[in-house]
């Protein structure tokens, strides 16, 4: 089963072969200009992932679609329970930056180093590249380099709503952080910090350097813990741990939030961010080792009727490209185009 | 009784009168000097006994010794941490800093304890700030649990001429402190902790938090909604007074951030303006009502000397672009030529 995408305004036509590799089948580039234009892709086949054929063809209807009204004003949030099925939420994945340890070539695991100059601009660069995309929560690991990049991206964000760290470690954390009026919570985005979405816990590796940790443990010894999918390091996790944590976190926490319709980022680190591609990309275990994210590069995906499309990476704002990605969020630039001219 | 500093290179004699019992310190007079050679150290005592009982007011001039006072050895005091023998000789830096602008501060919202990040504004403060204290020794890192004091000071340690690493501390859980744990002496030596504390938090704005100024004056009225942002010990409704928030924090500036200086540590302490300025309070002995006039700048960094078990102040320190004091003390000028020399 094939899916294809058709992106509307500048675009392009991809073709992606389906029996659990996503690759690249054919990419030819279509330039549809009037913003309108809108085209409705259906699946070929019934949605079922068992069969082993490969098969691409592209269905275009000029119907609308049944997307929810996409310009999603911040006081009437949507409550009809008939929209549910058909809403459209955008989940954006942002790994972060350099970090002080990344620059010095020390193994970080869960210690929690913030980052260098680089990862300050890395993270205000990410910024740039979502500043259309709607944001309705944050989710992000303990870690303040993470936090650090989220909170850096979101300040490029055109929406100007204001993102707020949620504290549940204590009764009066919570209370302190009551908010009393209505309208500044409206214009608020909640910003969830969970553990689960640290980086991969390295035990005994964290803070040694690659030498000091061949002379220690052997040089095959660390290849295997680094390459490994089930071999944790000494007191440490493996990626299949790791991924166990971060996936069930994701699948209890944000699922949901994505299934109510909510626009959801993500801002975590390399291991847990991949181990939460492989389940929305339905990856394999090899697949997901030799799966490598660019550092601040955030990548979009749209989650529509239960199911993760991978959108791939937003541009940056000087780069000719994709205008938007799906009709709902062209709607969305637009309405900040119009707040902006005001 | 009055102190005066001598500071070495180019620098100010600036003579204080105090007054007794927790009055002011007040500046009667600030000169210019300039010393060009580095080498050139000078120690200045007090010249009467440390009482603070005597009423009188009394402007005393100052004695120049030529001999090296009995300071540590700053370089070796500065790699290595605490060392004991040095501990009642030794004189430790204090630098205090306001986190710059934050998204409701710019839409003029009370935020109070509400954790609101930064604007781009507030992460240039926070640059800024970095680059005054460049030079200036950090050995352990306070902050509040709040992200725009913890990213006001990781910002500004990018700056920092020594690349030691801030690393935060997590204490939340057992998993927590075993997760974050470092496995190599050498790279904990180059790493300086960062605690994080509600009780640096700013204070406590209870009902008025996230309302509009006018929101507030309309719904409370102008005169109660003064009252609470300018009294002493008037809380706002569910909120702290002044007082309460400076109780909690002095109490942990005393029991935590203190001994750390006693033991010759040099401390950063990134926060905010309620708690800072209950913490400068009891470093200067302000009285209730200096303390609710007292503005502290956003990004500008404040440094405090201990020294002896008294706290010395400083002032902001400068830009590196501005002529001015060169190193506040003997042992802060070796430190920056410690830093020289390593990035020769």
């Amino acid at each position: 089963m094939a899916n294809a995408m058709l992106h509307q305004s500048v675009g392009s036509l991809q073709l992606l072969g389906n029996s659990g590799i996503h690759g690249e089948v054919g990419n030819n580039s279509v330039r549809l200009f009037p913003k309108g234009f809108k085209v409705q892709i259906g699946f070929s086949k019934g949605g079922t992932y068992s069969s082993g054929e490969r098969k691409c063809s592209i269905r275009a209807s000029a119907s609308q679609t049944s997307v929810v009204n996409p310009v999603l004003s911040p006081s009437n949030n949507d409550t009809h329970e008939s929209r549910k099925k058909s809403n459209e939420a955008a989940l954006i994945l942002i790994r972060h930056g350099e970090s002080l340890w990344n620059e010095k070539n020390l193994f970080t695991g869960c210690v929690d180093v913030p980052l260098t100059k680089k990862g300050v601009e890395e993270a205000i660069e990410a910024g740039k590249r979502i500043s259309n995309i709607p944001v309705d929560m944050i989710y992000t690991s303990a870690l303040i380099r993470a936090q650090m990049t989220a909170m850096l991206a979101m300040t490029q964000h055109r929406r100007k709503k204001v993102p707020i760290i949620m504290h549940n470690e204590s009764e009066q954390a919570m209370a302190w952080s009551q908010i009393y009026s209505e309208d500044t919570l409206k214009q608020s985005i909640p910003v969830i910090a969970a553990w689960q979405l640290n980086e991969r816990m390295y035990g005994e590796l964290q803070g040694l350097n690659k030498q000091e940790t061949a002379d220690r443990f052997g040089k095959e010894k660390v290849h295997e813990w680094r390459r490994s999918y089930d071999i944790p390091p000494p007191n440490g996790e493996s990626l299949e741990m790791c991924a166990q944590r971060a996936v069930a976190y994701f699948k209890e926490n944000i699922e949901p939030q994505l299934l109510a319709g909510k626009n959801v980022m993500i801002a975590a680190h390399g291991n847990s961010l991949r181990s939460i591609i492989m389940y929305l990309d339905k990856l394999t275990s090899q697949e997901v080792i030799s799966l490598e994210l660019s550092t601040g590069i955030p990548m979009l995906y749209i989650f529509k009727e239960g199911k993760f499309i991978r959108r791939g990476s937003p541009v940056a704002p000087t780069e000719a490209g994709v205008y938007a990605y799906t009709r709902r969020l062209a709607q969305y630039r637009q309405k900040l185009d119009e707040m902006m001219s005001n | 009784m009055a102190t005066a500093m001598f500071q070495q290179c180019r620098g100010t004699i600036q003579l204080n009168s105090c007054d007794d019992e927790w009055g002011s310190c007040k500046k009667f007079r600030n000169y210019s000097l300039r010393f060009i050679s580095r080498g050139f150290a000078v120690d200045v005592r007090l010249p009467t006994k440390g009482s603070f009982i005597s009423s009188r007011s009394k402007l005393h001039l100052v004695h120049a010794l030529s001999s090296h006072s009995s300071l540590v050895d700053p370089v070796s005091s500065i790699s290595d941490g605490a060392n004991d023998h040095q501990k009642n000789i030794s004189e430790s830096a204090l630098i205090l800093i306001r986190h710059g602008e934050s998204l409701w501060n710019e839409m003029n919202l009370f935020t109070g304890s509400v954790d609101v990040s930064l604007t781009k504004k507030g992460v240039e403060e926070a640059i800024e700030a970095g680059k005054r204290i460049s030079n200036i020794p950090v050995d352990i890192i306070y902050t509040s649990s709040l992200i725009r004091a913890k990213m006001t000071a990781m910002l500004a340690m990018i700056q920092h001429r020594h690349k030691k690493v801030p690393i935060i501390r997590h204490t939340e859980s057992d998993q927590a402190k075993e997760w974050t744990r470092v496995f190599s002496e050498e790279t904990e030596r180059q790493s300086i902790p960062v605690i994080t504390a509600w009780q640096l938090n700013e204070r406590m704005y209870g009902e008025l938090q996230g309302l509009h100024k006018q929101e507030t004056i309309d719904r409370y009225g102008k005169e109660k909604v003064h009252e609470w942002r300018r009294s002493y010990d008037i809380p706002p409704p569910k909120g702290e007074s002044l007082e309460m928030c400076s109780q909690r924090a002095v109490s942990y500036f005393r029991e935590q951030i203190e001994p750390q200086l006693q033991s010759g540590k040099h401390v950063m302490v990134a926060a905010h303006g309620n708690c800072l300025r209950s913490i400068i309070m009891y470093l200067d002995k302000l009285t209730s009502l200096e303390v609710t006039t007292l503005e502290l700048s956003t990004g500008v960094p404040l440094l405090y000397m201990y020294k002896e078990g008294k706290f010395i102040r400083r002032g902001s320190m400068v830009g590196p672009t501005e002529a001015g004091v060169y190193a506040y003390t003997e042992s802060l000028a070796l430190y920056r030529q410690h830093l020289d020399e390593m990035f020769q």
